[in-house]
């Protein structure tokens, strides 16, 4: 029940930010570029063995947009708390610390899948206007969704991470920009030439984009499940404790 | 409603609150009183379970704050200091957030924000952003908070600080009036405002109790609850060893410059005695002309100044 109330609380708040605005603006111009340039491709070229949606999410702009969404979003959830003193007449209600990570881990990971939603009305725009429409094969539109879900989920557990560690947003902001480059750079290690084939193989646990590429194709693999619910649990956990032992200091 | 015992709080070997035991009981009024830094806000925190004590027992409402934490905190209101906020928030939707967080039964919450709204004034503003509301409003804003899901106890940590008279005036009534109905421990440094509100007050300094009584009482400690103010023509040092051979005299000290001829002296008594009479006795006997005989009754700021003076 604090949980609802909190997490309610969290997703409205960020529609009284600019800040949400303008990511959600700049999101949905840089996607609908893509999407459109991308359409253009395929079109002129006349693709016939990769869809649409395989080319979008290999894209680098769709990963750099991802790496700048995360922190924007998440960079306020505690330190703007901290800031303001208001962690404390938070702390002070009967709720649980849980109830307070947790609903601001999901309020962030919800604004950051309404900010997907683009891509959504453009695959539905492309549907409605395509004569003949372009065949759904709603399993990979399925497993695409739920790997975004998952990618985001360990993304934004780190910025909200970051976020419990200072009162300032903008450090918040640059050290999640920071973890979340060095977690994704590990990723281009497969464009990199004569890497070491045991190297790639580790480096596939935790590429986010072969994961997403997997996903596309319409495979599905339980190794990216298991290790995107374990690790953002784990640093949901320790975003708990640090919360804990910020307040304990005093 | 509250017992402390021996409750203790170290911050990196900083030690802000040394051992100090009180209780408060239902009904009560207290004023906590200090000088900054002293430890007051310090203790309000650990009492609403904010900051978890280095040592000590802390019982509210029969609850241990460490222990069953949420069930204490379900039965405060807490004001921080410096009343923190959402300004993101309009004054309705926040205080009813804040009701719905501090579970307030469903069918309740609208009846409850009204009742808090009345009470703290805040009907003209209830559709404002709290960020742009004024520091008196922001103020009633967490009082309104505090009260939301009808706490046995209100923990208010300096309600006043930062308001104008009237507003100040409004708060104090609104406090005598939630203490018919609540228990309430306040802090402050506006003594005024703790004689005029509070039925008790705790001294703390350095971390330490240094007194627990009524404001009357207090003021009693000071150097015999209050002096005597003589004015008379006639040689000083006359009139200092004359009055001092009176019994149950404890001092007599000269008020400088002296009007001409004329002498002021304060006459210091043992504690809870009145001696007007005796030392008109004393001016009568040696033919002193007086112009001044009166009994000078200590504030509660002497008190306090005495208290809390290393």
């Amino acid at each position: 029940m604090a949980f609802w109330t909190l997490y309610k609380r969290e997703f409205t708040g960020y529609f009284h930010s600019a800040v949400a605005y303008v990511v959600l603006f700049g999101s949905a111009v840089v996607q609908g570029f893509q999407f459109g340039y991308i359409l253009q491709i395929v079109t002129e070229d006349n693709y016939k063995d990769q869809s649409i949606l395989q080319i979008f999410f290999v894209w680098p702009l769709f990963w750099l947009l991802i790496l700048v969404q995360v922190p924007l979003i998440t960079m306020r959830v505690f330190s703007e708390e901290f800031k303001l003193g208001t962690i404390e007449m938070l702390l002070t209600a009967p709720v649980r610390e849980w109830d307070v990570v947790l609903s601001k881990f999901f309020g962030a990971l919800t604004f950051f899948l309404v900010l997907w939603l683009p891509v959504v009305l453009d695959l539905t725009a492309l549907q409605v206007f395509s004569v003949p429409p372009p065949p759904i094969y709603w399993s990979q539109i399925g497993l695409t969704a739920l790997t975004i879900t998952l990618i985001g989920g360990f993304y934004v557990s780190l910025g909200v991470f970051t976020s419990v560690l200072t009162k300032n947003q903008i450090i918040a902001a640059v050290l999640s920009f920071a973890f979340l480059f060095a977690i994704f750079g590990v990723s281009l290690q497969r464009w990199v030439q004569h890497t070491d084939a045991t190297l790639l193989e580790w480096v596939s646990y935790i590429s986010a984009p072969e994961h997403l590429q997997n996903a596309v194709l319409g495979i599905f693999d339980t190794r990216p499940v298991v290790f995107y619910v374990t690790v953002t649990a784990f640093i949901l956990m320790l975003t708990k404790s640090i919360l804990e032992g910020r307040r304990l200091k005093g | 409603m509250i017992e402390v015992e021996n409750l203790s709080k170290t911050y990196s070997g900083f030690r802000a609150v040394q051992s100090i035991s009180f209780h408060v009981n239902k009904g009560e009024i207290v004023g906590f009183l200090g000088p900054n830094g002293a430890g007051k806000s310090t203790t309000m925190k650990i009492l609403t379970g904010y900051l978890p004590p280095t040592d000590g027992k802390i019982r509210i409402a029969g609850y241990d704050v460490v222990t069953d934490s949420l069930e204490v905190r379900k039965r405060i209101g807490y004001m921080p200091e410096n009343v923190p906020l959402y300004t993101d928030m309009r004054v309705n939707e926040f205080l009813r957030f804040r009701a719905e967080l501090k579970k307030v039964a469903r069918r309740k919450i609208k009846e409850r924000v009204e009742t808090v709204k009345h009470l703290c004034h805040l009907k003209d503003v209830e559709n404002k952003i709290i960020g742009t509301l004024s520091k008196g409003y922001r103020q009633r804003v967490g009082l309104a908070d505090a009260m939301v899901h009808d706490p046995d106890l209100l923990i208010l940590d300096e309600p006043t600080i930062g308001l104008d008279p009237n507003q100040i005036r409004s708060v104090r009534d609104l406090i005598k009036d939630l203490g018919k109905h609540h228990t309430i421990l306040l802090s402050t440094h506006i003594l005024s405002e703790v004689e005029l509100t509070c039925s008790r007050v705790l001294v703390i300094h350095r971390g330490r109790i240094e007194a627990s009584d009524t404001p009357a009482n207090l003021t009693k400690l000071v150097r015999g609850g209050g002096s005597i103010l003589l004015e008379v023509r006639a040689p000083s040092v006359d009139v200092i060893s004359k009055i001092e051979a009176l019994p149950n005299i404890e001092d007599v000290e000269l008020i400088l410059p002296s009007d001409g001829e004329w002498v002021q002296a304060k006459v210091f008594a043992k504690p809870g005695l009145d001696l007007r009479e005796e030392v008109y006795g004393v001016v009568r006997a040696n033919n002193w002309p007086l112009r001044e005989l009166a009994r000078v009754k200590a504030t509660l700021e002497e008190a306090f100044i005495e208290l809390t003076q290393d």
